[in-house]
C-alpha cells in the first residue's frame, strides 16, 4: 500500500503544483469565470493519458516503442515554452496591474490568451499521466485479494494527497498579494521549466540524438534522485543526482537565458517603492 | 514576440531533428532479451558490448504494469502486464548502468557494458 501511495503521489504531485497555480492565476487576476480553461485543458489531460494508455497496452510495434517517447519529448519540450511564455508574462504584468479588478482581466485577456493556461494544464497533468494510468490500471487488475485491494486504495489515496496539495496552494495562493504571487511563481515555474528542459536534453542524449556527456558529479551516496525526497526535488527543481555535461549545461543556460528575460528591469517597470503602489490581494 | 517564435523553432527544431534521426537509426541493432517475473529482472545483470546500440526486449511476465527505468540511461519506459516493450539503448561507454522498476523498487538490476 506505501509503494503505491508513494508512486502516485509523486506522479501526481506536479500535475497537483501546475493546476494549483493556473487555478490561482486566474482568481488572481479576477477571470474566476474563465476558470474552464484551466478545467478542460487538465480533463483533456486526463483523456490523452487514457488514450495512450490505452494504446500502449492494446497494441505493440515499433511505432508504440518510440511513439511514447516521442509524444513524452513534445510533451516535455511544449510545457518548457508555455510555462516560460507565461512567467515571462506574469513578470511583465505584475510590473503593469495596479488597477481594478476589470482591468486586470482586459489586460490579462488582451496580452495573455487564456488558451496558454489551457494549454500548461493540459501539459502538467499529460506528462506523467499515461504512467500513472498504467500503473493505476495494474493494480486494480489485481484488486481482487486484500492486498490487492490495500495497493490500489494506496494509490488512490496518493492521488487524493496530491489533489489536496494542489488545492492548498489555492487556499494559500488566494491570500497573498498579486505581486508576490506573481513574483513567487514565476521563479517557481522557472526552476520546473529549467528541470523538465535538463530532463529532455537527457532523453534526447539517452537517444543519441545528442552526443553522450560525461557525469558532472555524483551525489547519489547523499541524495539518490531514486528516492522519496530526491525524487521530489527531480520534480521541483530538476535535481539529479548524477546529471551529465548537458543536462547540467542546458539547465543553467536556461537559468540564465530566461531568468534574465525575466528580471531584467524593463523601462516600462515603474519606480517601485518598498511599500507604496502595492495592490492590496482582493477577498472574494 | 520573435522571442517566443524563436523559442518554438528551437523546440520544434528539436523535435523534428530527434524524429528524423531515429528514423535514420533504424538498422536492426542486436536484441538482448530481458524478462521482469515475480518482482525480480532476469537476469539481474546484462552484459553488453560497449560502443554498440543494442535494443532491451523487456518483457514482463507479472500481473501488474511495470516501468523500466534508468536514472543513468535516462530511460523510462512503461511495460504492461504480460507485454514485450523495446527500448532502445544507445552505444554505452565501458560501465555499469543501474535500471530498476519505477512501479516496484524492489526489482532492480544492471547492465554491465565492457
Amino acid at each position: 500500500m506505501g509503494g503505491a501511495f508513494v508512486v502516485t503521489l509523486r506522479e501526481g504531485f506536479e500535475a497537483a503544483l501546475i493546476l494549483g497555480i493556473v487555478y490561482t492565476y486566474l482568481q488572481k487576476i479576477g477571470a474566476e469565470r474563465h476558470y474552464s480553461y484551466a478545467t478542460w485543458g487538465g480533463a483533456l489531460g486526463v483523456l490523452a493519458s487514457v488514450w495512450l494508455g490505452v494504446l500502449v497496452t492494446a497494441f505493440s510495434g515499433p511505432l508504440l516503442d518510440l511513439g511514447p517517447d516521442v509524444i513524452a519529448l513534445c510533451v516535455i519540450f511544449v510545457a518548457v515554452i508555455v510555462l516560460t511564455w507565461h512567467g515571462y508574462w506574469m513578470r511583465q504584468h505584475a510590473r503593469a496591474v495596479r488597477g481594478e479588478v476589470q482591468s486586470r482581466i482586459d489586460a490579462a485577456q488582451v496580452t495573455h490568451r487564456l488558451w496558454i493556461i489551457g494549454l500548461i494544464a493540459f501539459t502538467g497533468v499529460f506528462r506523467e499521466g499515461a504512467e500513472t494510468v498504467l500503473f493505476l490500471w495494474g493494480l486494480l487488475t489485481q484488486a481482487t485479494s486484500p492486498s490487492g485491494w490495500a495497493s490500489a486504495l494506496g494509490a488512490f489515496l496518493g492521488l487524493a494527497t496530491a489533489a489536496a496539495l494542489g488545492w492548498t496552494i489555492f487556499r494559500g495562493g488566494r491570500r497573498i498579494s498579486l505581486q508576490r504571487f506573481f513574483a513567487i511563481t514565476s521563479i517557481l515555474l522557472l526552476l520546473l521549466a529549467a528541470g523538465m528542459l535538463s530532463t529532455g536534453l537527457g532523453r534526447l542524449e539517452a537517444m543519441g540524438v545528442l552526443p553522450q556527456s560525461p557525469t558532472v558529479w555524483d551525489t547519489s551516496f547523499a541524495l539518490d534522485d531514486h528516492g522519496f525526497i530526491g525524487g521530489f526535488l527531480g520534480g521541483l527543481i530538476g535535481y539529479r543526482a548524477r546529471p551529465s555535461l548537458l543536462e547540467v549545461g542546458g539547465y543553467l543556460v536556461y537559468l540564465i537565458v530566461a531568468g534574465a528575460m525575466l528580471f531584467r528591469s524593463g523601462p516600462a517597470a515603474p519606480r517601485s517603492r518598498p511599500t507604496g503602489g502595492r495592490v492590496p490581494a482582493h477577498s472574494s | 514576440m520573435h522571442r517566443r517564435l524563436a523559442l518554438l523553432a528551437v523546440g520544434l527544431a528539436l523535435g523534428l531533428l530527434s524524429i528524423a534521426r531515429i528514423a535514420a537509426a533504424a538498422d536492426t541493432p542486436p536484441e538482448i532479451p530481458l524478462t521482469l517475473d515475480k518482482n525480480q529482472f532476469q537476469p539481474s545483470e546484462v552484459k553488453v558490448k560497449a560502443n554498440t546500440p543494442f535494443v532491451l526486449v523487456v518483457t514482463n511476465k507479472g500481473a501488474k504494469a511495470a516501468e523500466f527505468e534508468s536514472k543513468d540511461l535516462r530511460v523510462e519506459k512503461v511495460v504492461p502486464a504480460g507485454k514485450t516493450v523495446n527500448v532502445r539503448i544507445r552505444a554505452l561507454k565501458p560501465g555499469t548502468y543501474a535500471f530498476f522498476d519505477d512501479f516496484n523498487k524492489q526489482a532492480t538490476g544492471r547492465i554491465v557494458a565492457e
